[in-house]
């Protein structure tokens, strides 16, 4: 049995970890593009604000391949699967066989198709190679314009603030984090880091990165220029689907991928952010390029490789940030678009606190916390488990909901709550 | 694996886990002392409420497919590989909250301002953890599914 891993971050390290657990022998190889794949992306923010130190960043350690019998193939990229022969071709024309493959090429960021892209300082922030680069020329940049309220952006415009740059965002968009909560929800974080020194503004897009070789400032298209030295491209990612495309494996947005994460082909595996799979609170093929659910995907992805057959409840989107001091989570679908969703929403201004519950026939959907996010778990527990919710109702946005008061669901519950963890409760309430 | 149940027809709510758990976790380790201690020891424990006179005593269940551990993105929390307890190593902690999105149980503990979480550690320097000792009613119980499931039915 030779197992081959293409892309070697959360999806792919937690594949490798998946198969050793039930294989301890068999061969297998992973091909990365990047040269060190055993950092979590999520933290490249946090190292280019220098909140955390360069050991933080590693997610592994450097004998992660070596204990586990894996041969990397590393700063290599996979350019064809050839799916009747069972192998892939790589950059030096080398061909590599599989028995099972596993496609977890992640995704890249969508860079604006703007004149001036391609000066130098632009950037995303997606690999530690872009915090590197940004790194070595932030002593010559005084000012810097991010394009994209997203995660990505906002999380760069904190950590360049945190370096003492002056920092502007712009969002074409009417609010921040416009993907991942409401408008009430962003006003409440957009107040914190306007507060703090970041200037963002709103419903404005860049049209120009001007600037001789390198960047000295954004076009935007409200006619006024915005002068920078460096510009941060936040605009979210696409998933990386040519290879399976090419192979003529079965795509949409991403890699379709079914309960057991294979794809349309035999032996074929696909995790991670470049995988679409069931989106729990939609009900719909999705693709949540999230961390846990790359994780998630990977491990089961890994164990079914081997043989087990493991299947996968499908993903939830879900996001946790904080900015200076005030944290917001979200999971599931926080902007219903039909009269068919309810909400229910608890204030309190003085002290920063958001919450809202998205409820579809008496099951929660999706759910916002912001600055009081104790328990939010407990919600998206009820969320995967398609819980009815409505003895609870009442009290699920009150100081004192916790685990004890959805006991009573969980023993209740038939389709959900199969872990072993519940059965405590099931047992004895 | 060996851990800590709660037999809810048993537990009065009163709360003695909790103060075991947070003096076991002080500096001093003694209740009279650990109530001036600065900061102020955290439980890792919570008696709750299920709905009058019923009450149940929770913590961190070290979730065989813990969706605490495949969240964390720094490492922080892992499973340990002898004892498939999950653990957690507060050197690596980014306080990224991503543990406290998933925990289906709320067993996880945010400190603010240190930007690092807490939880159940199962009481490493003791043969029985202080919540289980602590408590008065014997609700809470230490040892596998399988035993805790016999004990139940008895």
């Amino acid at each position: 049995m030779q197992y081959v891993i293409i892309g070697s971050s959360a999806a792919g390290i937690n594949a490798i970890e998946a198969i050793r657990t039930k294989d301890k022998t068999s061969k297998i190889i992973i091909i990365s593009d990047e040269k060190n794949p055993l950092y979590s992306r999520c933290l490249i923010s946090y190292l280019l604000a220098g909140t955390i130190d360069g050991k933080k960043i590693w997610y592994k350690p450097d004998s992660f391949f070596k204990d586990n019998k894996v041969e990397a193939l590393l700063g290599i990229k996979a350019e064809k699967i050839n799916i009747k022969k069972k192998e892939i071709a790589i950059g030096n024309k080398e061909k590599i066989k599989f028995d099972k493959l596993l496609i977890a090429t992640g995704a890249s960021p969508k860079l604006e198709d703007i004149p001036g892209i391609d000066k130098k300082g632009v950037f995303p922030l997606r690999t530690i190679e872009h915090t590197t680069e940004i790194q070595s020329m932030l002593d010559k940049v005084k000012s810097v314009a991010v394009l994209g309220g997203g995660l990505i952006g906002l999380r760069a415009a904190y950590a360049l603030k945190n370096r003492g740059k002056n920092v502007s965002v712009f969002v074409k968009s009417g609010s921040i984090l416009s993907q991942i909560i409401d408008k009430d929800a962003a006003g409440i974080m957009q107040k914190r880091i306007e507060e703090r020194g970041i200037k963002i503004f709103t419903g404005v897009a860049a049209k120009e990165i001007t600037g001789a070789k390198s960047v000295d400032g954004v076009a935007l298209d409200n006619g006024s220029k915005h002068d920078c030295e460096l510009v941060i491209i936040g605009k979210g990612v696409s998933p990386n689907v040519e290879i399976a495309k090419d192979a003529g494996i079965k795509t949409s947005w991403g890699i379709l991928a079914n309960e057991r994460l294979r794809t349309g082909v035999e032996d074929i595996f696909t995790a991670g952010d470049v995988s679409e799979t069931n989106d729990i609170a939609l009900e719909e093929s999705s693709i949540n390029a999230i961390w846990p659910a790359a994780c998630e995907q990977g491990r089961i992805a890994g164990l079914n490789m081997t043989g087990e057959n493991e299947t996968y409840e499908g993903s939830l989107a879900m996001n946790s940030i904080e900015f200076f001091g005030l944290p917001v989570i979200s999971v599931g679908i926080t902007k219903p678009k039909s009269d068919r969703y309810k909400e229910i929403v608890k204030k309190d201004a003085g002290k920063n606190i958001y919450k809202k519950i998205v409820l579809k026939d008496g099951i929660i959907v999706g759910v916002i916390f912001v600055n009081s996010i104790e328990n939010i778990g407990i919600i998206g527990t009820l969320i995967k488990n398609k819980a009815d919710v409505t003895s609870i109702k009442d009290i699920m946005l009150e100081d004192y909901f916790d685990y004890g008061k959805i006991a009573p669901l969980i023993k209740k519950s038939k389709r959900g709550f199969k872990e072993p963890e519940f059965k405590e409760t099931i047992m004895t309430l | 694996m060996k851990k800590i149940y709660c037999n809810i027809k048993k537990c009065l709510g009163c709360g003695s886990c909790e103060i075991a758990c947070a003096i076991e976790h002080s500096k001093s380790r003694e209740l009279n002392k650990s109530i001036a201690e600065s900061p102020l020891p955290v439980k890792r424990r919570k008696a709750e409420f299920v709905e009058e006179s019923v009450s149940i005593s929770t913590g961190c269940h070290h979730c065989e497919n813990a969706a605490c551990v495949t969240a964390c993105m720094s490492g922080a929390m892992y499973k340990d590989k002898k004892t498939a307890l999950t653990q957690h190593d507060k050197d690596r902690c980014v306080g990224c909250w991503m543990c406290i999105m998933t925990c289906p149980f709320g067993a996880v503990t945010r400190l603010r301002e240190e930007k690092i979480v807490l939880k159940c550690d199962l009481c490493p320097d003791r043969d029985k953890p202080a919540c289980v000792e602590a408590c008065q009613t014997k609700s809470l119980f230490l040892g596998t599914l399988k035993e805790f499931t016999k004990i139940c039915s008895t």
